[in-house]
């Protein structure tokens, strides 16, 4: 045990020291001073009274100097921190608890017996054994044991042998407490039984009187034996202690098992790193009540500035370095310094050429303001054929540049041979795609004409594009004549001669007839003299040939024309030129009928439907012409109608006076009527066929009307009078009961009330449907009719019944007949409650207060919104949050920081660093707390 | 006559830019709003499906190992950098931000199963079964390193050779110590070649060991004899241990509460205890279909994220018995490993996929720089909700989570299971004279002992 000790002793220095090292908090320097003491006393608690009695052991001062020092040296230990002292400390520690201890004294006057009477009972073995392989006491130990039963009766060595006897009562008395639970207290009687128990010898063991196993010869005289005969002698008891004290020093324990010390050294360390722990509770408690923590302050994003930023920038990759070379060059350097400000000078720019520039610059701009907008003007024009027309110009201005330019033409050449080659590869026009294969499949004559022109068109470029060069070249030519052709039809109807015109016609005239004579031959090979191709041929020249047939007749026409009427013409082939203008000639001057028959000539031959169209118009026009100040009338009357009537009817009035006819009639039928829907209905339909005829009978009719009306009013009068005046002389007072019936005689207040509570009732608990059976389910008809219902139907029939028998019961409202209490559930309601109390209210009201107070922006002022709002944790993203350090907390300060915040919940920034300061930022504590 | 006229000063009135907000009066009379508070259930209820509409929590997969990743370590001095291991002893550190690898450290001749950062980011430990720790260099952070340098290898600073295969490795908060677990636990200097203590508390394997962040001299240990055991190095000696029904994969301390760590059990459940009240947890984590292989926690300590033999990650309160969310993809396979950042805003995975997946921790969190206005908005949403959260409706809509069916099914067959239990044992108790059947509350029932 002494080892042991000794262990402990040298533990602790290290781990005092240990703990300073890991812990600068000066709150634990007490604590490690403490340390061995608490840990003894655990051990002590495990070990119990043996091991108190062993702490005498080891070396240690004489005892009267050890008194004398006892006093002072605690006190100073207790503040010492050496490691020297703390084992000395430590003895000390241990007489502490040494000194009080009664039992020794108290048990010193039973000893001579206990141990004498034990000692010399040889039946008993077992003692002894426990006591040795119990104890494990060394040699010296032993020996004392055997010279004890030597001695007669030597209270020494007695008293050890008690000491002994003590240990093992003690430990099993600890024993049975652990396995029982009970108090030591209730096994202390047994021990004393054991003790009476002891014989005592018949006389004194003395070196007179040796003992059996002196005289056996294994017995040795003891030092105690030796002084024996001084006793009563004035320095003896002294002697006495002394040997005493060294004896016990020897007595050594061998230590605990392994299993059982670690197990002891296990606790102590777990209570005392429990403790540590504990330390961090009013930290924690606080953070965990806080509304919210904050972990975004002192944040160090390294670089503040740009500045920074920049002056931290090194050159890595080549450019960069480069880059760095030069900027960093020493003449580059010098050269800014000190011509910075020349080179500036150069700079310098002359008044005119700035102006200049300017000018350039804003005569630019408007060019380019120009060209926008004047695109943007042709963007909005919507003719199909300007565009198409724009479109040509620019393809051919392109034409043009790429006859001027050679490198366009080039590239041009280049881009047409990469098509023609491209097609050449591919045949993508050539009937190949799936499209053009599927309609071949089911043959051409199936399709239509756009499928057929499309299919046509395809082969036609297909053609064009395998044409070879040479051909190529000759259809650009061909082409081109054509171009100079168009040309010069252009030139001719730019020039607006009569004259010219005339040429032109012949002109044209000449080329039909041309074309005419020429479409005769047939292409005997190639795509072209495929059956179908040649039979699209023909319709085509068909088309062609009355086109042009059709041209020619025109041109005749028109011919003729010219010869005939020289001013006119303008006028008409405007006229001609599309269907749009029809309506202003109209409008003028009415045409002279020759003209507009030959209108209808040239009409004919273009297309019936057109001319019919013109024909009903210009017949119409007349009836329209007739009919126009009607209609305008007609709109303006209509328009008036939302007005008072009387405004119309003025009107209609004036428009009687106008023009008696037809229309009078019919304007007053329309008022007479007074439903102006009807009115509407009739202006459209019955305008011709109402006449003179209705005329008379509306008017008659409003009088009755009118008559009827006054008829009622007067009707009713009368029969008030009537009835007052008869009733007066007959009447008698009734009776008050008979005035009360009277009144209510109508309302039957109670049963409607009942029929209502009823009906409310139904409502709320229906009734159970009627079991009905289906005839044939589930059964024969015939079984059906015999048996009647099946018993489980009418059964949960009777058990529906009952059930609603009881609900009624229970209702609120089930005894209070003049009352109703709905008990209905308001589904829409239901979503807005809980179905239980949440978790961490308490009570509902508690839960209500909570949702009380709205938090939005609406309804609080800004200032106190954030702090309503804010969120339990508090973080910013890319800032390291570290782990908690630990700092002193105090309850007062606490509560401060609580009123604090509710007071400071406007300000939220302030409110913010008060929050952290309080609560327990776990980010790195820059807070310094004084 | 008197006229009242509304006097304002075009100087406070006049807005500076066109984004300025229009300054406007507001009388806040209760009397003149008395819908506030169905105004409010309704936002809430659009807050709840708003969020629900906005969670995307996946960001991206990092991809690279060529084994499944068996261990993480953060680096608690840099944000972005992340160390993590595999079976097939490949050692990588990543750029969260870039999601490349940046450096690779090869050594390792089988499987790595621990891996720690000094506090400082200095220094990376790694250990694994081939019987050694070896220390490496971790590269200067600097601002440039996302360029691509992805074959940069590094040589060790040290390689130790030990007597057993390690599982786990943990650093300590702020000293120089580091605790490998295997065998027994040995705790080591860096600077030493042999541990400079060793603790063995029965004979059976510890497979994971964590140091408290607060108190940096705590340490706790899980063995495979199902045990939780303490230890304490300032009196270098163990201090306690509990012994539950089934093992710990995993322990995490919270770090802003040194007194409390959670459990990562195999019985599909998470145990919250109290390091000073062993015999019984404080808080039990349910929601896993299958034993929870890792545990982080978050560095603000209200929350941890949870990754399970399921396929799934959790991310749970710290005192919630319920997980706050769970996030699963298509492709993720066994989950052996899970982090939170240390800025608490992301949570990063590791599966038996080979892949590392990167998570937002609040799935619907809107990234990037935030307008105060929005983050307003956001703030208020966020407080409307919590307000109504009891009501049915927006309840319903928070609590909702879509999963896959598998899990969906084993959740159902789970609570059959548990119910059953449940039925059986109320009826057992119901059947048998008053006061013999105590029923045991589940933070204590699956714990058996507590040993000194």
């Amino acid at each position: 045990m002494a080892g042991k000790m000794r262990k402990a002793a040298d533990f602790t220095p290290a781990m005092a020291q240990k703990k300073r090292k890991a812990a600068d908090l000066t709150k634990d320097r007490s604590k490690s001073n403490k340390k061995p003491n608490k840990l003894n006393k655990t051990l002590g608690g495990g070990g119990g009274s043996d091991d108190k009695r062993k702490r005498k052991t080891g070396p240690r001062l004489p005892a009267p100097l050890r008194k004398v020092l006892g006093g002072t040296k605690r006190s100073t230990d207790s503040l010492n921190d050496s490691d020297e002292n703390i084992s000395s400390d430590e003895a000390n520690d241990f007489y502490e608890y040494e000194e009080p201890l009664p039992q020794e004294e108290s048990g010193k006057n039973r000893r001579f017996d206990i141990v004498k009477n034990f000692l010399l009972d040889p039946s008993d073995p077992v003692e002894e054994d426990e006591n040795v392989s119990s104890e494990d006491d060394d040699d010296k130990d032993d020996y004392d044991g055997v010279s004890k039963i030597e001695k007669s009766h030597g209270w020494r060595g007695s008293s050890e042998q008690h000491g002994d006897e003590v240990e093992d009562d003690e430990r099993h008395l600890r024993m049975l407490q652990t396995v029982s639970g009970m108090p030591s207290e209730a096994f202390e009687g047994k021990k004393k039984k054991k003790k009476n128990l002891v014989i005592s010898e018949a006389y004194p063991e003395s070196e007179f009187n040796p003992s059996r196993d002196v005289l056996n010869g294994n017995g040795q005289i003891s030092i105690e034996e030796l002084i024996e005969p001084l006793q009563g002698k004035p320095g003896y008891s002294e002697i006495r202690k002394l040997i005493h004290e060294d004896k016990n020093s020897t007595s050594i324990q061998a230590p605990l098992p392994r299993v059982e010390r670690e197990m002891l050294e296990r606790k102590a360390v777990y209570e005392q790193s429990k403790k540590d722990i504990t330390k961090w509770e009013p930290l924690v408690k606080m953070n965990r009540e806080a509304p919210s923590l904050f972990f975004d302050e002192d944040t160090n994003l390294g670089f503040s500035t740009v500045g920074a930023i920049a002056s931290g920038f090194e050159p890595r990759t080549e450019f960069e370095k480069k880059m760095a070379i030069l900027v960093n060059d020493d003449k580059v350097k010098e050269a800014h310094n000190e011509d910075g400000s020349k080179l500036l000078e150069l700079n310098k720019i002359s008044a005119e050429e700035y102006l200049e520039d300017r000018n350039h610059i804003a005569r630019m701009r408007s060019l380019l303001f120009r060209h926008e907008m004047k695109s943007k003007r042709i963007k909005k024009i919507k003719s199909k054929t300007y565009h198409r027309l724009l479109k040509k110009d620019r393809l051919k201005s392109a034409s043009a540049e790429m006859l001027m330019d050679p490198e366009a033409a080039k590239e041009e050449a280049r881009k047409q041979e990469f098509k023609r080659a491209e097609e050449r590869m591919t045949l993508k026009h050539k009937n190949s795609s799936k499209w053009a294969k599927r309609i071949l499949q089911r043959g051409l004559d199936a399709q239509d004409e756009g499928t057929r022109a499309a299919i046509n068109e395809q082969l036609h470029q297909h053609a064009l594009l395998t044409r070879k060069m040479n051909t190529m070249k000759d259809s650009s030519s061909s082409s081109g004549s054509d171009d100079s052709d168009e040309d010069d039809v252009d030139e001719n109807s730019a020039g607006s001669d009569p004259d010219a015109a005339s040429k032109l016609f012949a002109k044209a005239k000449e080329k039909t007839l041309k074309v005419l004579q020429e479409d005769d031959e047939v292409p005997t090979s190639g795509v072209l003299s495929l059956p179908f191709m040649v039979r699209g041929l023909k319709k085509r020249k068909e088309e062609a040939v009355e086109e042009a047939k059709l041209a020619l007749q025109e041109y005749e026409s028109s011919l003729k024309d010219l010869e005939d009427t020289g001013g006119e013409e303008n006028a008409k082939v405007g006229i001609t030129s599309g269907r749009m203008v029809f309506g202003a000639p109209k409008r003028d001057v009415p045409k002279p009928k020759p003209s507009n028959k030959m209108k209808t000539d040239n009409y004919y031959r273009n297309s019936d439907s057109e001319d019919d169209l013109d024909e009903n118009i210009d017949v119409g026009n007349e009836m329209r012409n007739d009919l126009q100040k009607d209609v305008n009338v007609d709109s303006g009357f209509l328009n008036e109608d939302a007005d008072v009537h009387r405004d119309s009817v003025f009107k209609s009035f004036d428009d009687v006076v106008r023009d008696p006819g037809p229309k009078t009639s019919y304007d007053v039928a329309i008022f007479a009527s007074g439903t102006w829907k009807k009115m509407k209905k009739g202006k459209r339909v019955d305008a011709n066929i109402k006449k003179s005829t209705v005329v008379g009978k509306p008017v008659l009719q409003n009088q009755e009307e009118l008559a009827e009306e006054s008829d009622t009013d007067s009707e009713g009068q009368m029969v008030d009078g009537i009835l007052s005046a008869g009733s007066k002389p007959l009447y008698e007072l009734p009776s008050q009961e008979e005035l009360v019936r009277l009144a209510f005689a109508g309302d039957n207040v109670e049963d409607d009330f009942e029929k209502v509570k009823q009906e409310i009732l139904n409502e709320e608990i229906p009734e159970p449907e009627k079991p009905n059976l289906l005839p044939g389910w589930g059964q024969w008809t015939s079984v059906q009719r015999k048996k009647g219902l099946p018993s489980w139907m009418l059964e949960e029939h009777e058990i529906a019944k009952r059930k609603r028998e009881e609900a009624l019961e229970k209702r609120k409202d089930a005894h209070l007949k003049h009352v109703i209490i709905s008990e209905k559930l308001d589904k829409k309601a239901e979503k807005l409650h809980t179905k239980t109390l949440p978790y961490p209210f308490t009570s509902k009201e508690v839960f209500e207060q909570s949702i009380r107070v709205p938090v939005g922006p609406e309804f609080n002022p800004s200032t106190s919104v954030g702090a309503m709002n804010q969120p339990d944790v508090v973080k910013k993203s890319g800032i390291i949050i570290k782990p908690i350090k630990f700092e002193e907390v105090n309850a007062h300060e606490k509560t401060e920081e609580h009123k604090g915040q509710k007071r400071s919940g406007n300000n939220q920034k302030t409110n913010k660093r008060k929050g952290a300061g309080g609560k327990r930022t776990g980010v790195r504590p820059l807070v310094v707390k004084s | 006559m008197k006229v009242k006229v509304i006097s304002r000063s075009a100087d406070e009135f006049t807005r500076e830019r066109s984004q300025d907000l229009q300054r406007v009066y507001h009388n806040y009379d209760p009397n003149l709003r008395p819908q506030e508070k169905a105004v409010e259930y309704v936002r809430a209820l659009n807050a709840a499906k708003l969020e629900k509409i906005f969670a995307r929590p996946f960001i991206g997969a990092m991809d690279g190992h060529i084994d499944a990743v068996s261990c993480m370590a953060k680096n608690p001095n840099y944000l972005k950098g992340l160390f993590s291991g595999s079976m097939d002893g490949d050692i990588r550190l990543w750029d969260i931000a870039s999601r490349r690898t940046v450096c690779r450290y090869p050594g390792h001749q089988g499987a790595v199963r621990g891996l720690t950062v000094s506090t400082d980011g200095q220094v990376l430990v790694s250990c694994g079964v081939d019987s050694t720790v070896r220390l490496w260099n971790v590269p200067a952070a600097t601002l440039t390193n996302s360029d691509d340098s992805s074959d940069n290898s590094v040589e060790p600073l040290a390689t130790y050779v030990w007597k057993n295969a390690f599982w786990a490795v943990d650093h300590q908060w702020d000293g120089d110590l580091f605790a490998t677990a295997g065998g027994q636990v040995d705790i080591w200097n860096p600077n030493r070649s042999q541990p400079v203590n060793s603790f063995q508390w029965g004979t059976d394997t510890v497979i994971s060991v964590k140091f408290n962040p607060g108190e940096p001299n705590v340490l706790a240990t899980s063995a495979s004899d199902r045990s939780i055991v303490l230890y304490d190095l300032r009196m270098s000696s163990p201090a306690r241990k509990v012994i539950m029904r089934t093992r710990t994969n995993a322990i995490s301390w919270n770090p802003m509460e040194p007194m409390n760590f959670t459990a990562a059990n195999e019985d599909c459940n998470c145990y919250s205890y109290d390091a000073r009240k062993l015999e019984e947890a404080k808080c039990v984590h349910m929601g896993h279909e299958s034993a929870v292989m890792d545990i982080d926690y978050s560095p603000t300590g209200r929350e941890f994220v949870t990754g399970s033999y399921d396929r799934t990650i959790r991310i749970f309160q710290y005192n919630g018995g319920r997980s706050r969310e769970i996030y699963h993809t298509k492709r993720m396979q066994r989950v052996f490993c899970v982090k939170f950042t240390c800025d608490a805003s992301y949570v990063i995975s590791g599966s038996d996929d080979t892949n590392l997946r990167l998570w937002k921790a609040k799935a619907s969190e809107q990234l990037g720089v935030l307008h105060p206005r929005e983050r307003r908005k956001h703030e208020y949403h966020e407080a409307v909700k919590n307000r109504y959260k009891h009501l049915p409706e927006v309840k319903r809509i928070v609590r909702h989570r879509h999963l896959p069916r598998p899990i969906y099914k084993a959740a159902a067959l789970r609570r059959t299971m548990i119910d059953a239990e449940k039925r059986k044992a109320e009826r057992r108790k119901a059947h048998s004279a008053p006061g013999s059947i105590v029923t045991v509350p589940v933070r204590k029932r699956r714990i058996i002992k507590e040993v000194e």
